[in-house]
């Protein structure tokens, strides 16, 4: 499943984008299918907005997002949500989990919510506890500290199956063990599913091993 | 487990009050849209039915007008055709006049009684009596009557009190034989009569229609005569229609019968503003309701933004809104359905001592109507569901 992009920009930043060069808006950029792909990106550069906009959170740019060869505005309601359950995963940046709900219960919820579903209830623990987190997972995720809520949310986007994980700053609040963990269990997932990842950041890393970096 | 972790989700947002308000709402409402339909069907099968009790309302005897300036009251054939041909009569049933002399006298000596006296038949779905002993074959001895019950008033209250005699009850009256002659040319036939009920319909001695036809080949001394009377049955004894025909044709009939369409003009207004007022309140129910659904849905609209970005589809979540909402508006209607069968049972149970027959049942309309009710609830929940829904979901 390819992601093709062509021209965009989005509208708010589209004086700001236009003068200054960029490996993703207002280019033909196609990220192939199993590739990991890395866009780095200063702040105020637009790194959430292009997250959001492939993920269709967001309507308000000029150019075109094709997934598959289909323009992203067509797919509507419940297309689109068998698309988010089978073929798009995300990590957000401010993570939206629920507050009212436990960790575990957050993680549920993704984990049910595609039929039938990919893992047994037993993975959870399995994951947590290798993100360091098990202990935690009956407290409410309001509770939780920032670095937590981010493990958190990570766990829950491998609940799914996916062809493209999507991760907008994942690892901003983890120490450098808890990102090499959390970075292996992605990269086994990702494995497992022959999919490909599109992540975003602040700084060079080498968390993955990319296939294209691009600079937004 | 999706569907817990919803309810999870989305019960934060709820306040119990409104809820309630928007239940009681809608069970006020359901409740006066079904009991105003029972109403309608308990009216129509007293009105129209056939049990055995519904006795005055629909049945009027008919006969001219005796003004003293003709011979001859009675109906000729070609009357009785045209009255059977008009739009408001549903049956015409002749009154057979007996064709021989009749007299009847006490079994006894303490109680001496003797009268002349007559008979008249008619076909038996005209009568207000049924009763086991309402039949005859040729070779019994005994005849069945059935009496008037002003008789039995005139003559407990007219005619005992002033002779000094016992009062008689029905039960009395109907354990009495009485010795019936009838002469003939050939000389005196003896049979016993016994009265087997009283009627409010038809003001006669009546005896089956097969012992008179019989009677009177046997005993008859007059050629088959004129008709006098006719009893009719009509949908409507208040048609002015009916009125009008009577008027014309010079005939009349009881007035006391036709006032009780006055009752029923009453009867049908109330039934009908019951109807009306359950449902306006339905609407505003239906009103409360789905502003309750919206704004469970506004209330928790940040938490279905989020679902919908983790991929629940509306689809997901209108079933769970649906199964969220629906089932109480189904307890609703069946604590409804419940109360208005309660109402129902005990109706019946008054009724039946004003000898008034009612199903102690609920009627299918009624059902039907609260099925009719759930649909409409069904249909106004999930398009408010889906609007809001797919509004919130962008």
């Amino acid at each position: 499943m390819n992601i093709q992009i062509n021209g965009l920009v989005p509208l708010p930043l589209q004086d700001k984008l236009s003068n200054r060069p960029s490996d993703i808006w207002l280019t033909q950029t196609t990220f192939t299918s199993g590739n990991k792909i890395k866009i780095k990106a200063a702040s105020g550069t637009g790194k959430t907005t292009l997250v959001h906009m492939l993920y269709k959170l967001r309507h308000d740019y000029v150019g075109e997002i094709l997934i598959n060869g289909r323009l992203l505005p067509t797919i509507k309601n419940n297309q689109l949500a068998a698309l988010r359950q089978q073929s798009l995963s995300i990590v957000f940046q401010d993570m939206r989990l629920f507050d009212q709900l436990t960790a575990l219960e957050n993680i549920e919820l993704k984990r049910v919510l595609a039929q039938p579903v990919l893992y047994q209830s037993k993975v959870i623990g399995q994951m947590a506890e290798q993100l360091g987190i098990l202990h935690i997972l009956n407290q409410k995720a309001g509770n939780c500290s920032y670095g937590e809520r981010q493990r958190i949310a990570i766990i829950r986007a491998l609940m799914q199956p996916f062809k493209w994980l999507i991760m907008d700053e994942p690892f901003s609040h983890l120490d450098h063990l808890n990102i090499d963990k959390a970075a292996s269990l992605i990269a086994t997932e990702c494995a497992k599913r022959a999919a490909g990842l599109i992540i975003t950041d602040l700084e060079h890393d080498a968390h993955f091993d990319y296939t294209q970096q691009y600079q937004l | 487990m999706l569907h817990q972790l919803l309810t999870k989700i989305i019960n934060t947002g709820i306040g119990g009050t409104r809820r309630w308000l928007a239940s009681i709402g809608l069970f006020v409402a359901v409740l006066l849209i079904l009991l105003a339909t029972q109403l309608q069907v308990n009216y129509n099968n007293l009105l129209y039915g056939s049990s055995n009790r519904d006795s005055i309302a629909n049945f009027l005897v008919i006969n001219k007008v005796v003004d003293g300036n003709k011979m001859d009251n009675s109906l000729t054939s070609k009357e009785i055709n045209q009255l059977r041909q008009q739009p408001f009569v549903q049956a015409v049933g002749e009154l057979t006049n007996s064709r021989f002399k009749v007299s009847a006298q006490s079994p006894s000596n303490q109680v001496p009684f003797y009268t002349d006296l007559f008979f008249e038949s008619v076909p038996n779905q005209f009568i207000d009596v049924q009763n086991k002993g309402w039949t005859w074959k040729q070779g019994d001895v005994t005849i069945p009557m059935i009496v008037p019950n002003q008789f039995l008033d005139l003559y407990n209250f007219g005619f005992a009190p002033s002779q000094n005699l016992a009062q008689l009850s029905q039960d009395m009256v109907m354990a009495l034989p009485v010795v019936i002659n009838v002469q003939h040319p050939g000389g005196l036939q003896t049979f016993t009569g016994r009265v087997v009920g009283f009627s409010d319909r038809i003001s006669s001695v009546l005896v089956p229609e097969n012992f008179l036809d019989w009677a009177n080949k046997q005993f008859g001394t007059r050629q088959q005569a004129n008709t006098s009377r006719v009893v009719i049955r009509t949908a409507d004894a208040g048609d002015p229609a009916l009125a009008v025909y009577l008027k014309n044709n010079g005939l009349k009939t009881d007035a006391e019968k036709t006032r009780f369409s006055k009752y029923r003009l009453i009867v049908d207004v109330v039934v009908k503003a019951s109807a009306s007022t359950g449902v306006v309140l339905l609407l505003f129910a239906l009103l409360v309701f789905s502003l309750f659904v919206q704004l469970t849905i506004a209330a928790t609209s940040a938490d279905i933004q989020l679902l919908v970005s983790l991929g629940t589809s509306p689809t997901q979540l209108q079933r769970f809104l649906m199964q969220k909402f629906m089932p109480a508006n189904l307890i609703i209607c069946a604590v409804c359905l419940v109360t208005v069968w309660l109402v129902q049972f005990a109706a019946q149970q008054f009724l039946i001592n004003q000898q008034l027959l009612i199903s102690p049942m609920l009627s299918l309309y009624t059902v039907a109507a609260a099925l009719a009710i759930i649909l409409v609830l069904w249909l106004v929940t999930r398009a408010t569901v889906r609007k809001y829904i797919f509004s919130v979901a962008g």
